[in-house]
């Protein structure tokens, strides 16, 4: 297993990156330019005062990109790999909360948002575990990059590389 | 692994990298927040235009009728009653309105139907500051007024910040409502109760979603998907 990791270790970390910052790069960049939508959509969750909640919808697309592109260039792949896992486990805790609330809503993720009819109970649930699962797989990327950033195609470089040029 | 955390150390992880990554990232979150803030502001002015010409009715008297779901009843007493359950952020409501409001405002400023307006707030916080400003309205006789000028500004999105205390007070001044007392009501959220008791009669009344209409105490069953006025006001004369 270690050795198998120390072999395809550049490339994971590689699709690692472009996965978590490609997913949060086209997050962000859905929401960036509706702020009125990304700002109902975290009203929707019901968790925190609505003044505070329309200032993080409109905050939270510019974190996406901003960390979706260090991720993508390779730059500062820690900072951004631990800010990046931060987000998807709040996003995680989020929708558990409404869930366990029995609050239906759409997760606004992508754009979107805001209070579901009660006749798609069944689908709004289907679609909060696949949030989670698919949020707790992104977490875990980040959680790997934290411990191997350095990957191919990255501007940040290990020591060693740079010594052997 | 030793090999990775050795190599943070040279490059990227550094002190002045870090602060000047993390300083990079704030400045685009804040821009980018200040950038929206600023536009929606723009926007919510902008929608104010709908009011210019915006003209203030009679003042009406309404009384709140705690007997019939703390509803904000016109012309009690009249021989006919139609029951309105709307929420101030429902899309279909408005829907609703520009089809029949002004045939419901001939019947009230006529005295010919005694209406009870049900203002709910099941769709959160927004519903809940705009029903409250509709009770101060009530309270100073401009209700019909309010109603009208809060549909005609109602944003496409719910709870998207729109029915801010500050944007009430703006909708209230065009509906003739400049008084102080109004001012104050909205700005402390003084008709928490009476919003809370309407909300909460949903269930006796066994009100499902909105608008729904009753007629003299019997569910209006609509038949088109739209609200046809000719539809409304037949089902009204037949009542």
């Amino acid at each position: 297993m270690r050795n198998i990791n120390k072999k395809f270790q550049p490339i994971i970390s590689l699709v690692s990156r472009l996965l978590l910052g490609g997913v949060l790069l086209v997050a962000g960049g859905l929401k960036a330019f509706k702020p009125d939508e990304s700002a109902g959509a975290v009203a929707a969750y019901k968790i925190l005062p609505t003044n505070i909640a329309h200032l993080m919808g409109y905050a939270l697309p510019w974190l996406e990109i901003a960390i979706g592109v260090l991720l993508i260039i390779g730059l500062s792949i820690r900072f951004a790999a631990v800010v990046a896992t931060a987000v998807m486990l709040i996003f995680v805790v989020a929708i558990i909360s409404v869930w366990a609330r029995g609050i239906l809503i759409d997760c606004g993720c992508f754009g979107g948002g805001g209070a579901v009819d009660p006749s798609k109970a069944a689908e709004v649930h289907r679609a909060y575990l696949v949030e989670i699962l698919r949020d707790l797989g992104l977490a875990l990327t980040g959680i790997y990059l934290y411990f191997f950033p350095y990957g191919l195609l990255s501007i940040e470089k290990p020591l060693q590389i740079i010594e052997e040029q | 692994m030793v090999k990775q955390a050795k190599a943070t150390k040279a490059s990227g992880g550094d002190n002045f990298t870090r602060w000047l990554v993390i300083g990079m990232v704030t400045l685009v979150v804040a821009t980018g927040a200040i950038f929206s803030v600023v536009g929606q502001k723009t926007k919510a002015n902008e929608s104010f235009i709908a009011l210019k010409d915006f003209k203030v009715g009679a003042a009406v008297a309404a009384t709140v009728d705690t007997n019939n779901g703390s509803g904000i009843s016109i012309n009690t007493g009249a021989a006919k009653t139609i029951d309105l359950w709307e929420d101030p952020q429902c899309p279909v409501c408005n829907t609703f309105e520009v089809a029949n409001g002004a045939y419901i405002d001939d019947l009230i400023r006529a005295k010919k139907a005694n209406v009870v307006y049900h203002v709910l707030s099941f769709l959160g916080n927004e519903s809940v500051a705009a029903a409250n400003a509709a009770y101060c309205a009530a309270d100073e006789g401009h209700y019909l007024d309010f109603h009208k000028a809060m549909y005609l500004v109602q944003p496409a999105l719910e709870n998207s910040g729109f029915y801010t205390t500050q944007n009430l007070i703006k909708i209230g001044k065009y509906a003739g409502l400049e008084s102080p007392s109004f001012v104050d009501c909205v700005t402390k959220v003084s008709k928490l109760d009476l919003v809370k008791s309407a909300y909460e009669s949903m269930a006796k009344y066994n009100v499902q979603g909105t608008p729904t209409v009753f007629f003299n105490g019997k569910l209006w069953e609509r038949k088109s998907g739209t609200f046809l006025v000719e539809e409304f006001s037949a089902a009204f004369e037949a009542s």
